[in-house]
């Protein structure tokens, strides 16, 4: 087919694209946009989820006062849970264990994986602190049994030893385990295995609803010129690309 | 001169549309409680009418079917439909039937036909048509040649089919396990059909009035999970719901709240940073924000007269009209907050004097009939109009003032901008973008409702 031909074929193409796209002006869309309702309560249950979920206590019961929201959780185990996060935070990571234990021993018995993750902290914390002695001990008795039971944790040890083998771990390749982004992935799965044994969701919903938001924007783009949210954080609604 | 009547006439005007906004919000609240879609009509029984009449029988509940003739050839099919087409405002449509009997042959169908249907023929046989066959266990989906697809089922079996309309399939059942799914190419509406062909076939109907074998509660939250699995991947900037609920929290003017939520996410670790260009926009509604929740705490505690009396000190502009809807808003509480302590005779006597004024005018009368009507009552709480008495009134009265002082900032360009949050605004366009495509592709599938979203919770898996 001569380059002419498929120029014109895509001409043609992008003309059909072109014709069945629906254009929404501004004004069309606003009037859509104002016969939907929502509804202040729903918005303040969404704001309530995000604050309970993120763990901010003091700020949910000030928002329940203010707003007459109630929280879809017991405010009290919030403050269990923060106790457990901000341990783990902080590098008192066998604090932590006791903690959730306090909360429902359920939670480790269940979950080898978390349970190895926070004695994996536990071995950083040691490591940190420089007390190798300790740390080999506790890596032998502690988590190399429960490496043999299964592959993925042997290796996690593994790489965690391996940070005894440099002077300047600083500038090591595991180097990363010591940064604080390592305690508070731990942090944030206890966390989550906390929620999850309270019947809770781990995540909070209005970020999934903002996901969703860019997800139905994408989707009707494909059928639709319409004036789009860009900027999350300042709503302005943006004037359609024709 | 001329230029400051000007302007005071047009903010007037602004001020007008805002409060008459809550008067709106305030009447759709008590017109849908649930604020849920309303739903469409669903096939309940089969249509006796338009079926091949001579070859079938229906009985009188219309929901079982015989073949009681001897079959000769492929036109004489006893094939009816339901007398509904498959709604399809939502995620999934499903119908099951009951195999009575295989009858002679055990030549059952169960699928989907469009209206024009030949009702001689067997589904899926046909254009537009698509059936699962019961003796061959093959798919048949607009023509006369069926694909493999699945077992054979026979006297006993439970069969069902459905349509998902996210991924615009039709999918069969037999015995609650799924059989199997075919895409749906078949546009306009579809009626849930089932065919008998040999003699002494007798199949059951069940189109929900019964408990369906197949658990389509689980089907349909396995279906939203896949399509949030995949929403989930999306990336947003980190942080960006910090700035929302505190854009939200300063809107409302939930300021006690806002100070702890400051003070919260700066010993968060790490700490949450609000990018600055987001700060800059918050001048705007940071305005005026001890005010505003002062105001929001005596409207919640019931207190209107001192509520008026602050806005007659601070805000003079809002209450100088009487009859703008802000006041009747007001004035309408103030007589609501009367009923709730039983001061039913100052009540009356607080009507007379501030609501009557009201009456015979379009968009205030219904609230000031829903208020008078709170007195015909022993209990108004439980009445049709115990919504007036919810916490939710006082806080569309306390949005209201919220949203009028909002307006009296000489920085306000727009004063419909002081109507809606971040997070509202957010949510109104998820909204209609999820209605806009859903109507661009024929009303298929399911609305997005924020309180579904809120009441649903994810299994703890983690």
């Amino acid at each position: 087919m001569s380059l002419f031909w498929l120029v014109i074929r895509q001409l043609a193409e992008i003309e059909a694209m072109a014709a069945s796209k629906k254009v929404i002006t501004r004004e069309e869309w606003e009037k859509k946009l104002n016969d939907v309702k929502i509804r202040k309560e729903d918005m303040n249950r969404l704001v309530m989820n995000f604050l309970v979920t993120e763990g901010y206590v003091e700020v949910a019961e000030k928002f329940r006062m203010e707003s007459g929201t109630e929280p879809d959780i017991d405010l009290a185990t919030i403050t269990d849970r923060m106790a457990v996060k901000k341990a783990v935070q902080s590098g008192n990571v066998e604090d932590a264990i006791e903690k959730v234990n306090d909360l429902n021993p359920e939670i480790l018995d269940t979950n080898p994986q978390l349970f190895f993750h926070l004695q994996q902290q536990r071995l950083i914390e040691l490591i940190r602190n420089g007390k190798v002695e300790e740390a080999l001990e506790f890596a032998q008795e502690e988590l190399a049994p429960r490496g043999e039971e299964n592959q993925s944790f042997l290796e996690e040890l593994e790489r965690t030893v391996a940070l005894l083998a440099f002077e300047d771990v600083s500038n090591c390749p595991v180097g990363e385990l010591l940064d604080i982004s390592q305690r508070l992935k731990t942090a944030s799965e206890v966390n989550a295995a906390i929620l999850t044994s309270q019947s809770h969701e781990k995540d909070p919903k209005l970020p999934s609803l903002l996901k969703m938001l860019i997800w139905a924007q994408n989707q009707l783009d494909e059928k639709a010129a319409y004036p789009r949210i860009n900027d999350l954080s300042s709503a302005i609604l943006e004037d359609p690309t024709v | 001169m001329s230029e400051s009547n000007g302007n005071s006439k047009k903010r007037n005007v602004g001020d007008q549309d805002l409060g008459l906004y809550f008067l709106e919000a305030c009447r759709d609240r008590e017109m849908k409680e649930e604020g849920m879609e309303e739903e469409e009509e669903a096939p309940r029984e089969l249509n006796t009418i338009n079926s091949s009449g001579g070859f079938v029988v229906v009985s009188t509940d219309k929901l079982s079917v015989k073949y009681t003739s001897v079959n000769l050839h492929g036109h004489d099919v006893g094939v009816i439909q339901a007398n509904k087409p498959a709604p399809t405002k939502r995620l999934i449509y499903y119908f099951e039937i009951h195999v009575k009997d295989a009858g002679v042959k055990g030549q059952i169908a169960i699928g989907f036909t469009s209206e024009t249907f030949k009702m001689r023929r067997q589904p899926g046989w046909e254009a537009n048509s698509c059936g699962y066959h019961g003796d061959d266990g093959l798919l048949y989906h607009g023509h006369g040649k069926g694909e493999a697809f699945g077992p054979t089922f026979t006297s006993g079996d439970v069969v069902g089919a459905g349509i998902n309309f996210a991924a615009q399939e039709f999918f069969f059942t037999k015995n609650g396990q799924v059989v199997g799914s075919v895409n749906k190419d078949m546009k306009g509406p579809l009626f849930p059909t089932v065919a008998v062909h040999s003699q002494n076939e007798e199949v059951h109907v069940n189109f929900g009035q019964k408990p369906f074998t197949f658990d389509l509660k689980e089907f349909e939250a396995q279906e939203r999970m896949k399509q949030q699995l995949k929403i989930e991947e999306i990336s947003v900037p980190p942080n960006v719901s910090y700035g929302i609920v505190r854009s939200y929290l300063l809107h409302y003017g939930y300021e006690d709240t806002l100070k702890s939520f400051d003070v919260a996410s700066e010993s968060t670790v790490p700490p949450i940073y609000i990018a600055q260009e987001n700060r800059s926009h918050e001048q705007e509604i940071t305005y005026a924000l001890n005010h505003r929740k002062t105001l929001r705490q005596l409207i919640r505690n019931g207190d209107i007269d001192t509520a008026f009396d602050k806005l007659r000190e601070w805000y003079p502009q809002i209450v100088e009209d009487n009859t703008s809807a802000t006041c009747f808003l007001l004035h309408c509480q103030k007589f609501i907050e009367l009923v709730r302590v039983g001061a039913l005779e100052e009540a009356v006597k607080y009507g007379r004097i501030e609501l009557t004024c009201f009456f015979g005018l379009p968009v205030f009368e219904d609230l000031v009939q829903d208020c008078v009507a709170l007195l015909a009552y022993e209990q108004p709480l439980e009445s049709s109009v115990g919504y007036l008495l919810k916490d939710s009134q006082r806080e569309v009265v306390a949005d209201t003032v919220n949203a009028m002082i909002l307006s009296t900032n000489p920085n306000v360009k727009e004063s419909k901008h002081c109507l809606h949050s971040y997070l509202e605004r957010l949510l109104r366009q998820l909204t209609a973008c999820c209605l806009e495509r859903r109507l661009l592709n024929g009303e298929q599938g399911e609305a997005f409702q924020l309180p579904r979203v809120l009441s649903s919770s994810k299994r703890g898996s983690c």
